[in-house]
């Protein structure tokens, strides 16, 4: 029986504020508790099928994002759920919603919540580079923000609100 | 009064890489420039400074998320050459098997789920359908099941000897890390086997849901998606196409043969334009020079992938791949084929040759051989190694010290070799099919196919999220004021905000 929880961050961690997936991965495995899986993966689009797939009842996704509308080191949340359309007209697209509508479609386990904890990003194309001071100082903050979120998994674990 | 208007069809995250879409409207709203930009990587050639060659299989597949096993290949055999050794041929008979399997995995993917919304599902779709749900729909449940299982196999075959799936540590200066076992090698033959029946069954896929669909052919030999340029790619030693090895070979538009180097030579051949109004650097043909985006034999421009391989090579080393490539020209109308969409069909051809050619290296004796390295022993000064990537040629060129540090690393990728003809096929796509400030979600995608047929890779693809994020196109002034804007949501449907342009 693998873990109804897994926690899945994501980032290159050659490529500057994109490293905070990494980091958060490393302080997570610490603290989230026995009954989480915490998953890194440096990988993208189509492959992230191989992390979404079994991945229990429930998946926490953290990342970097680029909004351009917000300050670098904010921390945007949604659940994939709230962002269920039909796909992307465009296939070059494919991501998180095509994997999991795939993981669905073919029956490959696909977890029935998604939140999505993305960190606001200054720079994440300079390989070698180093992260943001306001990104660096988020990630405690969306480590706390994910143990958050676990915790009301785990009380109410049928819930699907 | 404005001179210009300005369009970027640009995501509004990174995601995946995309390309961002510009297009420059005149006074009178006609298209005046179109281009495809691609996101670049700061600080490569700095982050590579001082650091130990060997790294740098490692370090450049780590960099790119979507095809690292093609980096860390190039970058081995840039470090064969640096070290001017030569791998015992079951090292080098490894590679290649461990590289037609990332092939066959990396073309099927492709076919069936970034390209096969354009053409599995159908061009002329409505966009709420033009997805990976609806390819699933299109080609059946257990068709999509099928191609993740093989999918999946043929990744737990890379993890197995190249150490990790994602990015691969299996390849040394002068050979590989680790052997085949007999009882690994008659997994690689099950599942070579398997592979063959599934490209075998793909392209009758192909023939079933695209070639037997009139308006498709006649999408795929319109003029509004075809360039007459010079092409490239790896043949071995008898011009046909291999993706691991051989020389580089350039045909011209008629596919007459105009150049064969090997990789210790790109520098004679390929050189890089830059214009003022993108930082993408534009490859071109050394020998015939940088004309401008124009097609023809005067023209430097050339292009790379499977459309390009198959015009390059003179046939294919594979009996049933043979085949398929026969019937692919007569099909289209002979040597070479010229058309952009072409590549699709070119991909399902090349996917049937890595299956057999994985077959034909599974099964052979000598691939278990536990001779896989010679060491190294020449001072390292410079080396070049080149691959056929599943996106285009690749060069990794590393200079270093007698230590063998890195004192200078260049790479050209799939994607800058292809940019110039991709500018060109969205500029006239764009010309073709843009009039004024009318934008229709037609419009979008037939743009968008001129380049999606490339498959282009962006450096800085790391990752992707949230998913099917909305198009934003904006008509900009040419003082950078927007007049309107376009948002095109998630479920293909379109949104304007501000005033009429």
């Amino acid at each position: 029986m693998p873990p109804a929880i897994r926690v899945l961050c994501l980032g290159n961690d050659l490529l500057a504020d994109d490293a905070l997936g990494r980091a958060a991965a490393d302080r997570l495995a610490e603290t989230a508790g026995r009954d989480v899986e915490v998953v890194y993966a440096p990988s993208a689009g189509f492959a992230l099928l191989d992390y979404v797939s079994g991945a229990g009842r429930h998946l926490l996704l953290i990342d970097a994002i680029r909004t351009g509308t917000a300050d670098p080191g904010t921390i945007h949340e949604f659940r994939a759920a709230d962002l269920i359309t039909p796909a992307g007209p465009s296939p070059h697209y494919v991501g998180l919603q095509e994997v999991l509508q795939l993981a669905r479609a073919l029956d490959l386990g696909a977890p029935d919540d998604v939140t999505v904890l993305a960190v606001e990003t200054a720079d994440e194309i300079t390989v070698g580079g180093a992260m943001h001071p306001l990104v660096a100082a988020a990630i405690p903050r969306v480590c706390a923000r994910a143990l958050d979120v676990i915790e009301g998994w785990r009380r109410a674990p049928a819930g699907r609100s | 009064m404005e001179e210009r208007r300005h369009i970027v069809i640009d995501p509004i995250t990174r995601l995946e890489g995309h390309g961002k879409i510009d297009i420059i409207l005149d006074r009178l709203g006609q298209v005046e420039r179109a281009y495809f930009q691609v996101p670049e990587l700061r600080g490569f050639e700095k982050f590579a400074e001082g650091r130990p060659a060997e790294e740098m299989p490692q370090i450049t597949s780590r960099i790119c998320g979507v095809c690292p096993t093609a980096h860390h290949m190039a970058s081995t055999k840039a470090l064969d050459d640096l070290y001017r050794v030569t791998p015992p041929p079951a090292a080098r008979k490894i590679r290649e098997l461990i590289y037609s399997t990332f092939m066959v995995e990396d073309h099927a993917l492709h076919f069936y789920f970034l390209g096969g919304p354009d053409f599995v599902v159908g061009p002329q779709a409505p966009a709420a359908e033009r997805n990976v749900l609806g390819v699933i729909a299109r080609v059946g449940v257990e068709t999509g099941k099928r191609v993740i299982v093989m999918r999946r196999r043929l990744r737990e075959l890379i993890a197995l000897v190249g150490g990790k799936v994602v990015h691969p540590v299996f390849g040394l200066p002068g050979g590989v890390a680790r052997g085949i076992s007999a009882e690994e090698q008659a997994t690689f033959v099950q599942t070579a086997d398997d592979a063959v029946e599934f490209a075998r069954f793909t392209l009758d896929v192909f023939h079933n849901v695209v070639l037997a669909n009139p308006s498709y052919v006649e999408l795929i030999v319109s003029d509004a998606f075809t360039h007459r340029t010079h092409y490239m790619g790896l043949v071995d030693e008898k011009n046909r196409l291999n993706f691991y090895d051989g020389m580089v070979r350039v045909v011209g538009p008629d596919a007459a043969e105009r150049a064969k180097f090997d990789a210790r030579h790109y520098l004679d051949y390929v050189a890089e334009h830059v214009e003022p109004w993108s930082y993408v650097k534009f490859a071109y043909f050394k020998p015939v020079g940088w004309k401008g985006f124009v097609d023809g034999p005067d023209s430097g421009v050339y292009c790379v992938a499977p459309l390009a391989r198959l015009n390059a090579a003179d046939g294919l080393a594979t009996p049933l791949a043979q085949a398929a490539y026969e019937e692919y020209f007569a099909t289209l109308g002979g040597k070479p084929v010229h058309h952009t969409l072409a590549n699709h069909w070119a991909r399902v051809v090349e996917l049937l040759y890595a299956a057999e050619r994985m077959r034909e290296l599974a099964g052979d004796p000598e691939i278990i051989s536990p001779d896989i390295r010679t060491l190294p022993t020449e001072t390292p000064t410079e080396g070049m190694g080149v691959v056929e990537a599943p996106r285009g040629t690749l060069f990794h060129h590393y200079e270093t010290d007698e230590r063998g540090v890195i004192r200078k690393a260049n790479l050209i990728v799939a994607t800058q070799n292809n940019s110039a003809r991709i500018a060109m096929s969205v500029e006239k796509a764009a010309k073709g099919l843009l009039s004024g400030h009318e934008i229709s979600d037609g419009l979008l995608n037939m743009v968008e196919m001129a380049f999606r047929a490339y498959d282009p890779c962006h450096g800085c693809a790391t990752h992707s999220l949230p998913g099917s994020m909305p198009l934003l196109v904006r008509v900009r002034e040419h003082t950078g004021e927007v007049v309107t804007t376009l948002r095109r949501d998630t479920d293909g449907s379109i949104h304007r905000e501000g005033r009429a342009a």
